[in-house]
């Protein structure tokens, strides 16, 4: 089987964004690190055991960004993936998950592969977005939220089960290929083992170039970025750890709720 | 800028179970009647199913597209029945339910039609310049307005966005479309209710949930310590401390577990996703405890700590162990 792992690098949820002076997008400036998106990460540990059931698989990742991508990329060669393929791109600004779907189904053709795995959103944006645009565009079909699947070699075709709201699930039979976003609960990522590590360091990352700007607002446009209005009070207790421990245990107790 | 309403037409599909319309659909038809009545723009539902008759629906023509093979959601067959209602509607906006089914095949129709897309849309703004929708993004730390591109744009409502329609309007018209969408990708679809039900977190007063920011599996010792000093009190987890395994996903807040609304919400280490957020947002009162400032929890909290929780929380319940003694 030939599989392929669409992965997001994303800042680390701690770090904070800075609004641009047009107040149309962000930096992270201070501090940031950034890490593979959570659900991605899944998506590749899902590929690994796929490939460890069905002898001659092999696991290729995308990524789309600016140079930092590339440890992303990394860092799945280093779970035991084969190659990386990173769509550069160095421009920091919106980039519309049409855009990216296009380049990455772009990067499909000729390919043939047999499974293409996301994670079912990123972290960051939420947009949930880029994994069934690319199976629209490949013309395959694509399920969200999995949270089992199962590959059928003699019939060509995968067994999924995608979560539903309210606790409720459901099971189908796609054809292959197909593209499959999964949910987190699915497995537990693995760490990179030693030798796989080792491979990483001489793995080359292969690049695709998009130097010329890409023409994100065809489709839409981030026009305005604000602070989250508070919904609530948001009263913050300030002194020592035990004064605030004190102050809760106070308002609490007003409220008749200790 | 562009003139977006150019065609005047603003098209929502319907969300349905066994050809009922559910509750969610009058919310998007709400919507959808905020831009018809700024635009003054027709609202046509688009209801895929399998249907013999069906009754008008307010604020709204209805739409039937009809098929055997669309009995049961699919994803295949849900946009089959999306792209043939847009090429008779010519919609300038596709107002979509930000549900298991909307988000699956939301985008892709976006695609297909090559217009823009915006999921879980939580509101939507006039301005000189065009209509503004907004979402939350990165963590959920900040609102984003966006426009629109190239029309169709197709966009997904986080339900509970918008009121439901007062169903005051005037009922629309029903047509009928007889189509023949068969999923060619799709097979043995079977749907299944797990049992999720957790009665101690259904009646619980207090909720004390716990999220990333735990941590370890040995740091829920003191958060049931914690628990303990509350009468009628349960504990929950966000959706990373289930995947975790911290937490039993019958514990679970948020769009994909749990809606609860208890009096008291304790989130411990919970960053505040938009999804997290959905199904905790209706508590009395919600104190959290988070040691990064800028967490988007606060947003949603009467009571903010920023406080690293190993200190915090064994320092709470000496201080409730104090007033106890």
């Amino acid at each position: 089987m030939k599989i392929l792992v669409c992965i997001k690098q994303v800042p680390d949820q701690e770090s904070r964004p800075t609004v641009n002076q047009a107040k149309t997008w962000v930096g992270y400036f201070e501090n940031a690190s950034y890490w593979i998106n959570r659900y991605d990460e899944h998506a590749v540990e899902e590929a690994l055991r796929i490939r460890e059931m069905i002898p001659g698989t092999t696991i290729d990742i995308v990524s789309f960004g600016p140079e930092r991508v590339k440890s992303a990329i990394k860092r799945c060669i280093e779970m035991g993936a084969d190659r990386g393929f990173h769509l550069y791109y160095d421009r920091d600004d919106y980039h519309s998950p049409s855009i990216k779907s296009r380049l990455i189904a772009e990067f499909c053709k000729n390919q043939e592969y047999d499974l293409i795995l996301t994670g079912v959103m990123s972290e960051d944006m939420m947009s949930g977005q880029t994994g069934p645009m690319i199976a629209a565009r490949l013309g395959v079909p694509s399920a969200t939220s999995v949270i089992k699947l199962e590959i059928n070699t003699e019939k060509q075709s995968i067994q999924v089960e995608r979560e539903l709201d309210s606790g409720h699930r459901c099971s189908m039979e796609l054809v292959l290929p197909a593209l499959v976003a999964v949910q987190s609960g699915i497995n537990r990522p693995r760490y990179p083992s030693l030798s796989n590590v080792m491979r990483a360091k001489n793995t080359e990352i292969r690049e695709i170039r998009y130097t010329d700007s890409l023409p994100a607002s065809k489709y839409e446009t981030v026009e305005r970025i604000s602070e989250v209005e508070f919904d609530r009070a948001g009263i913050r207790l300030g002194g020592t750890t035990a004064e605030k421990a004190a102050a809760l245990w106070q308002l609490l107790h007003e409220k008749a709720l200790i | 800028m562009n003139h977006f309403m150019r065609n005047k037409s603003i098209m929502i599909m319907c969300e349905q179970s066994g050809g009922r319309i559910l509750p969610v659909t009058h919310e998007l038809i709400f919507c959808a009647s905020l831009i018809a009545g700024r635009y003054d723009s027709r609202v046509t539902a688009v209801l895929p199913g399998n249907i013999a008759d069906t009754d008008s629906i307010s604020g709204a023509d209805l739409l039937v597209i009809n098929s055997p093979g669309l009995a049961e959601y699919t994803c295949e067959g849900w946009e089959k029945a999306a792209l043939l209602a847009a090429e008779q509607i010519m919609p300038d906006i596709i107002i979509i339910a930000h549900t298991s089914t909307g988000y699956d095949y939301a985008p892709r129709v976006a695609a297909l039609l090559e217009g823009g897309c915006i999921t879980s849309v939580a509101g939507i703004e006039f301005t000189p310049e065009g209509i503004r929708y907004r979402r939350s993004g990165f963590h959920g730390k900040l609102d984003l307005l966006y426009g629109a591109g190239k029309p169709p744009l197709v966009i997904t409502v986080l339900p509970g966005a918008f009121p439901a329609d007062d169903q005051q309007a005037e009922p629309g018209t029903v047509s009928y479309i007889e189509a023949a969408i068969d999923p060619v990708f799709t097979s043995n679809l079977q749907y299944m209710i797990p049992d999720q039900s957790n009665t101690e977190l259904e009646h619980a007063e207090v909720i004390i949930a716990v999220g990333k920011g735990i941590g370890k599996i040995e740091n829920l010792q003191m958060i049931r310590k914690m628990a303990s000093c509350f009468n009628r009190s349960a504990i929950a987890g966000s959706r990373v401390a289930c995947d975790n395994g911290w937490i039993e996903y019958n514990a679970q807040v948020g769009i994909t577990g749990k809606k609860v609304a208890p009096l008291l919400y304790m989130a411990c280490g919970i960053s505040g996703s938009m999804q997290h957020i959905a199904g905790m947002k209706d508590s009395k009162t919600v104190v959290s405890i988070n040691r990064d400032p800028d967490a988007a929890i606060f947003r949603h909290s009467d009571i903010c700590i920023v406080e690293e929780l190993e200190k915090f929380i064994p320092e709470f319940i000496r201080e409730a162990e104090k007033h106890r003694a």
